[in-house]
């Protein structure tokens, strides 16, 4: 008896909305609700970080070091930050995403450039602060990718070539048909760079179309030629194949031409070549985003990397080809004639900067490169 | 006439009882921090990530279209599902590898190993799990390379050279070294309280040892099994360090295709999302399952 509820004048009767179902149903609302606000900070601008006097610079890997941080600061007294990306996607990313708010110098490359101006994220340079324009080479005073720096400064250029082993290889490749011609004695033994441009672009400058095509069948003709060679394929690594190129492990792999150069002077069995029908022309800039906190310490920056004696220092430290003629011009000998760092006019003028296609064949070429590296 | 009963006393209402602070104030301090951050860091952001799923062909810093199903119906496509196929063969492959291998040892150690020794070597067995799994992926690609350790072994003994880098066979050797530690601290546990009384029993029934190992250790330890098999299979499912150092050009994962879509040229977010939720609810499906076969209460009710 003592179990059984009895209704009498002194029980409570039961809520018609129990306190257990008000807890359920207001945490499933906050739940909702927070989940529905947070979809508007997908596209909104990026919030800025605090100005706290120290410049920010997010980069690549090997562009800065430590002694040219410390000579800046030694200079202007500004304490300087490098943070390090190894994609212009996953820089671009962070930057939409919110988390760039810190930086006021990034480093992007010249397609990136192109992007970014699109999207408002970069601010126009006032080109009244920036001394030493006048010592860039000729090639960047008014490029496509940016018409008159308008947003942006080269910084460095380079190639896409292949990187061998001699001890290793069936040969000494010339062009980029060398793979697929000796796809049986390579298996295995190759690595490709992992960009969908610079690959499936690699591809269609083999069969001689353009890296810009826009044309659907030379694309699919591309996707299918770089499926034949997958046997010979180890791995799309854009780094990380030093060790095994080094001991031999592999025969040959594609690099960009500042990981290959640095390598190449390591070890007398590796050359780096620019295959004969040409590659593509990349170059990395300087710029200010639009959410830079700290832009007069952005300008000073530009202007000490500009300086032509800064500018050699660098180069002969870290080995990068450098846009700003006036270094150039000082380099000693050995590193102007190195023909893979600074390749001779008729070599560059096959090639080609890789710039966006239309959207029709950026789904093509999303497409076909997971095909080819999911399969 | 009898006195009329005396009115009992109003039967106390239950959620009086509940509101009544020496009940609830213990279990709210104990669980409140964990609850708390696992609201905000893993209920809230998966909450995100399926809000995300939902829109189809979301682009980071484009303007959001309607809802729609068309992320998930984009999966079903046969390249991703060949990517998901070859995540389900990675996992239940390193799995069965780390079981088969790890039950000897976790055998070995518990039940057989001299008592002094046994913290020691368990010690000494988990041991690797102090470095970063990337460093340990990276000595394999030394191991495993054509010119690494193996190949010169077999070079000396005269046996043929493998070339087993940047092939499946090494994300199942990196897989199976990643998690082996786990397999065998979970066997270890279970092995422990096995009754060896029972054992005994059977022996004295007439049973050989085969027929004791297969009919008493293994269901006794089925749980544990249960639960280390499991784990392991959770854990290597979403591994992205090992498939892509190891495994080459023919070892795209699920993983790395959500990688690919949020970090890479696409940036197609809603895609990565809906991927991402095909991952959450495998390994929720894992759990569940843990959760039903890693029940102790059988144990205990044998005993």
């Amino acid at each position: 008896m003592s179990g059984m509820r009895r209704l009498n004048a002194f029980s409570y009767p039961r809520p018609a909305l129990s306190r257990r179902r008000f807890i359920q149903g207001s945490a499933a609302v906050m739940a909702g609700l927070a989940a529905a606000n947070c979809r508007q900070n997908l596209s909104g601008p990026p919030s800025g970080g605090g100005n706290d006097g120290t410049l920010h610079i997010y980069t690549w890997a090997n562009y800065t070091d430590d002694g040219l941080s410390q000579a800046f600061t030694e200079k202007t007294g500004i304490p300087v930050v490098v943070d390090i990306f190894d994609s212009n996607e996953s820089m671009l990313t962070k930057m939409q995403a919110g988390g760039g708010g810190a930086y006021s110098i990034i480093y992007p490359s010249d397609y990136m450039v192109s992007e970014m101006t699109e999207l408002n994220l970069l601010t126009e340079l006032d080109q009244s602060r920036i001394t030493g324009l006048e010592n860039l080479k000729a090639k960047w005073v008014n490029p496509a990718y940016d018409p008159n720096n308008a947003h942006s400064i080269p910084f460095c250029w380079g190639t896409t070539g292949l990187v061998y082993n001699r001890k290793a290889s069936p040969g000494a490749p010339v062009d980029w048909d060398f793979l697929w011609e000796n796809q049986a004695a390579l298996a295995r033994r190759v690595t490709l760079i992992d960009d969908m441009r610079e690959t499936l672009g690699a591809t269609l400058k083999s069969l001689g179309y353009s890296y810009n095509t826009n044309n659907p069948a030379e694309i699919e003709a591309a996707y299918k030629w770089l499926l034949e060679l997958r046997p010979a394929i180890a791995a799309f690594k854009t780094t990380g194949f030093e060790s095994e190129l080094l001991g031999g492990d592999l025969s040959v792999s594609m690099a960009y031409s500042s990981d290959a150069i640095a390598l190449a002077l390591e070890d007398d069995n590796l050359e780096y070549i620019i295959p004969a029908s040409g590659s593509s022309l990349w170059t990395d800039t300087l710029a200010i985003p639009a959410t830079a906190p700290n832009v007069e310490a952005a300008y000073q920056w530009m202007n000490f990397i500009l300086d032509p004696e800064v500018a050699r220092a660098a180069v002969e430290r870290l080995l990068f080809a450098t846009a700003n003629q006036a270094a150039f011009d000082r380099l000693p000998p050995d590193i102007q004639n190195n023909k893979g760092l600074y390749p001779p006019e008729e070599v560059l003028v096959k090639s080609e900067g890789i710039v966006a296609v239309d959207e029709v064949s950026t789904a093509l070429f999303d497409k076909f490169w997971t095909q080819v590296t999911s399969a | 006439m009898a006195p009329p009963l005396a009115p009992s006393p109003p039967p106390s209402p239950p959620w009086a009882d509940r509101l009544a602070p020496r009940r609830w104030l213990g279990p709210v301090v104990l669980l409140g921090p964990a609850g708390l951050w696992l609201l905000l860091l893993l209920v809230l952001p998966t909450l995100l990530i399926l809000e995300i799923s939902l829109v189809p062909g979301l682009r980071l810093g484009q303007p959001s279209g309607g809802y729609g199903l068309g992320n998930y119906l984009q999966i079903l496509q046969p390249i991703y599902l060949r990517v998901m196929g070859r995540s389900l063969v990675f996992a239940l492959g390193s799995t069965l590898l780390c079981l088969v291998l790890g039950f000897p040892v976790a055998y070995w150690l518990a039940l057989m190993s001299p008592k002094r020794w046994r913290n020691l070597l368990l010690v000494g067995f988990i041991l690797p799990l102090w470095t970063s799994s990337l460093l340990r992926a990276y000595a394999w690609i030394t191991i495993l390379r054509p010119s690494g350790v193996v190949n010169t072994l077999l070079t000396a003994l005269g046996l043929p050279t493998q070339n087993w880098l940047n092939t499946s066979t090494a994300v199942f050797i990196g897989l199976a070294y990643s998690f082996l530690p786990y397999m065998v601290l979970i066997l270890y546990a279970s092995l422990e309280k096995l009754d060896t009384r029972l054992l005994e029993a059977a022996a004295d029934l007439g049973a050989t040892p085969r027929q004791g190992f297969w009919k008493i250790t293994v269901p006794q330890t089925m749980p544990g099994i249960a639960a280390g098999c499991l784990l392991v299979f959770i854990a290597s499912l979403g591994d992205f360090v090992v498939p892509t150092l190891l495994g080459g050009a023919s070892s795209m994962n699920i993983s790395r295709l959500i990688y690919n879509q949020f970090l890479g040229p696409t940036r197609a977010w809603g895609f990565g999302s809906a991927l991402s939720m095909v991952l959450i609810f495998a390994v929720s499906l894992a759990i569940a399952l843990l959760l039903r076969y890693g029940d102790r209460s059988t144990v205990t009710e044998a005993s």
